[in-house]
């Protein structure tokens, strides 16, 4: 018994040694090893970029569920005591937020389509289209972007006074139009940059075939570079939507067309003046609103107000916009 | 048939054009709106600036009086001008020194980023849905609006809550010396900020690799190849072509974003104009610079070439 016992546990040593020893399964143990470090690297990197990221906007969407007397109270901090919509209802009102949140949408729009259609024709023209004085021109292209604004604003604000657009909308349109919106450089550069990554043998397939040079561009390249049109229509929109600075210049922003950037400065600046005007101060008490925490809560709830439609705007592109990057049927 | 044929001449006739003329006429047409903005809303105001950068510019009713003094806009930018905080010359150069620091940082830390993203694990959309938030939000209203945030974070700082776990504290007791710890606390601050510029960066490298063949990735893997050389030998060398592109993004939104760019808004508010111009152009000039010498970097080092031509 005895000896068997001992053979039988050296047969096992002998089976895991043998085990070990043998470079298969030591390679496959190795993958294995190596994937399982890999993952929990990755996923302790990932969550915490990403709790990073959520951090601010969770916190804010928290003070802003707190009801107004709550900002008084020190010992809420995170999770607060009376839920309620109140400080949205109050930011609401100060940015007057219905009209407000209309023209931007439709300033916005409008401005990434005229853009996205200047910027991927021009794009086009720069990757596949060669002409003489091309490069010249891309020079001028990489220019635009690297201008500042600020450099060219005065001189394009006497010229659109001139045309009677100062204080209208059609600036900000005739600026995409025409390819020189924000940033419209880098659409540019973008559609280049994805045109010129195509393969040739797709237009030269194309022109045997013999469709011409605007057929090969509306049914051959552009469903190719589908990643490129929504990247460029989804930054198109947000810049326009973010900016504050085009629409400061031309006085887009009136009393009868509010934008949303711009009244939140406004608010931002000063916002116990916004209250008192647009009559926010009468929906809460003096104990309240005399509190200066109060109001810096207003002006970051009035920020989140801002943010939140891009936000859930983004919740529904983003499949498409993550996934669309990825070249369609190309490359066989 | 008949009716067709005989129509067809009557119509306007086309000359013949070889495919190279064709392309040439199609290339003026799509850039008709492009080449009219540029010429309008570019160069124009581009060369108008150029002017009263040398002029001093005075506004009154209907008009603008001008005042030529020479140079005296730019030594005034260079030598006396000051904020309340400081000044633009100091504000030049530390945007100028954190560009060459940053944009290494920068471009290898996206580079990182889109690998990691273009991995296939569970949760993959939600992450890649989360990364590209900071370039939605980013934005000088929102960015304004929160600095009055920062009376919240005072008040609580006052009352000692201000952070659930002190790092600086923790590192301190740790016997670390305090420029490691003031290193890795002044880079776990700017977390934030990083992710928010690194933005766009990852959504090109992101878009750039997986415009990458995928046989190519099964050849090597059939060989044996690890995961490490298929990055080095598959994932770098497709992913070259657009480093040229993310560099010049990041560079620009740098100096967009850099309280230069804050400078010259403020004097051109202040209808300062000529120095604002001639601040604006000793800005161009810069980035100018910095791209030069970083292209012939590029050159050197061959980075940037799309390997589809030729």
């Amino acid at each position: 018994m005895k000896t068997n016992i001992i053979e039988q546990l050296k047969k096992s040593y002998h089976g895991v040694m043998k085990d070990l020893k043998d470079p298969a399964k030591n390679f496959r143990r190795k993958r294995k090893f190596q994937s399982f470090l890999m993952t929990f690297f990755r996923t302790v990197l990932l969550v915490g970029l990403c709790f990073v990221i959520l951090f601010p906007t969770i916190q804010q969407i928290l003070m802003a569920l707190r009801a107004p007397e709550d900002t008084n109270n020190p010992a809420v901090i995170w999770i607060p005591e009376n839920w309620s919509v109140m400080n949205i209802k109050i930011a609401a009102i100060v940015l007057d937020y219905r009209h407000a949140l209309v023209n931007t949408f439709k300033l916005s729009a409008i401005a990434m389509v005229l853009s996205m259609a200047s910027t991927a024709l021009a794009g086009y023209a720069f990757a596949r289209l060669s002409f003489k004085g091309s490069g010249i021109l891309f020079g001028l292209v990489l220019l635009t972007i690297i201008i500042p604004p600020q450099a060219l604003s005065l001189s394009q604000y006497l010229y659109f006074r001139n045309l009677g657009l100062i204080g209208k909308e059609g600036s900000i349109y005739l600026m995409s139009g025409l390819g020189m919106g924000i940033r419209s450089g880098i659409f540019i550069y973008i559609f280049r940059s994805f045109f010129r990554g195509l393969p040739k043998e797709l237009e030269e397939s194309a022109q045997i075939d013999g469709a011409g040079v605007f057929r090969i561009f509306w049914n051959v390249m552009l469903p190719n570079a589908r990643g490129a049109l929504v990247t460029v229509g989804l930054f198109a929109f947000v810049w326009q939507w973010n900016d504050a600075y085009y629409v400061k210049i031309f006085e887009v922003s009136t009393e009868r067309f509010p934008l949303l950037t711009m009244q939140l400065i406004n608010a931002a600046e000063n916002v116990y003046a916004a209250l008192f005007y647009t009559g926010g101060l009468s929906l809460i008490g003096q104990d309240v609103w005399e509190n200066p925490v109060f109001l810096a809560l207003i002006s970051n709830v009035s920020a989140l107000l801002m943010m939140l439609p891009l936000l859930i705007m983004y919740l529904f592109v983003q499949k498409q916009f993550v996934e669309s990057i990825e070249r369609t049927g190309i490359v066989g | 048939m008949m009716t067709e044929q005989q129509r067809l001449p009557r119509k306007w006739k086309r000359p013949e054009l070889t495919y190279k003329n064709q392309k040439r006429v199609w290339a003026a047409i799509f850039l008709l709106p492009w080449v009219i903005g540029l010429i309008l809303l570019f160069i124009f105001p581009f060369f108008q600036t150029f002017r009263y950068s040398f002029f001093k510019l005075t506004p009154r009713a209907g008009e603008i009086l001008t005042e030529n003094v020479g140079f005296a806009n730019y030594s005034y930018a260079f030598n006396t001008h000051v904020t309340t905080t400081s000044s633009f010359r100091v504000e030049l150069l530390d945007t100028v020194a954190d560009v060459f620091i940053n944009l290494p940082v920068l471009l290898i830390f996206s580079l990182f980023i889109a690998v990691l993203l273009n991995m296939k694990f569970r949760g993959r959309a939600i992450v890649r849905a989360i990364f590209f938030i900071p370039v939605i939000l980013n934005s000088a209203a929102v960015v304004s609006a929160v600095g009055g945030g920062e009376a919240i974070n005072a008040i609580l700082e006052q009352q000692g809550i201000d952070k659930v776990f002190d790092l600086q504290f923790y590192l301190m007791q740790t016997g670390m010396t305090p420029g490691i710890i003031n290193f890795i606390v002044g880079l776990i601050d700017r977390i934030y900020d990083i992710l928010a510029l690194a933005g766009v960066p990852i959504l090109l490298f992101l878009a750039s690799i997986q415009s990458i063949p995928k046989h190519l990735y099964e050849a090597a893997k059939i060989e044996g190849a690890t995961a490490y050389e298929m990055f080095w030998l598959i994932t770098l060398p497709n992913v070259k072509v657009h480093i040229g592109t993310v560099i010049v993004y990041a560079l620009v939104d740098t100096f967009l974003t850099s309280s230069i760019s804050n400078i010259i808004s403020t004097e051109l508010n202040k209808q300062n104009w000529g120095l604002s111009s001639a601040m604006a152009w000793i800005y161009v000039g810069t980035i100018i610079l910095i791209l030069i010498v970083l292209g012939a970097l590029g050159k050197l080092f061959k980075i940037g070439e799309s390997h589809y031509e030729n």
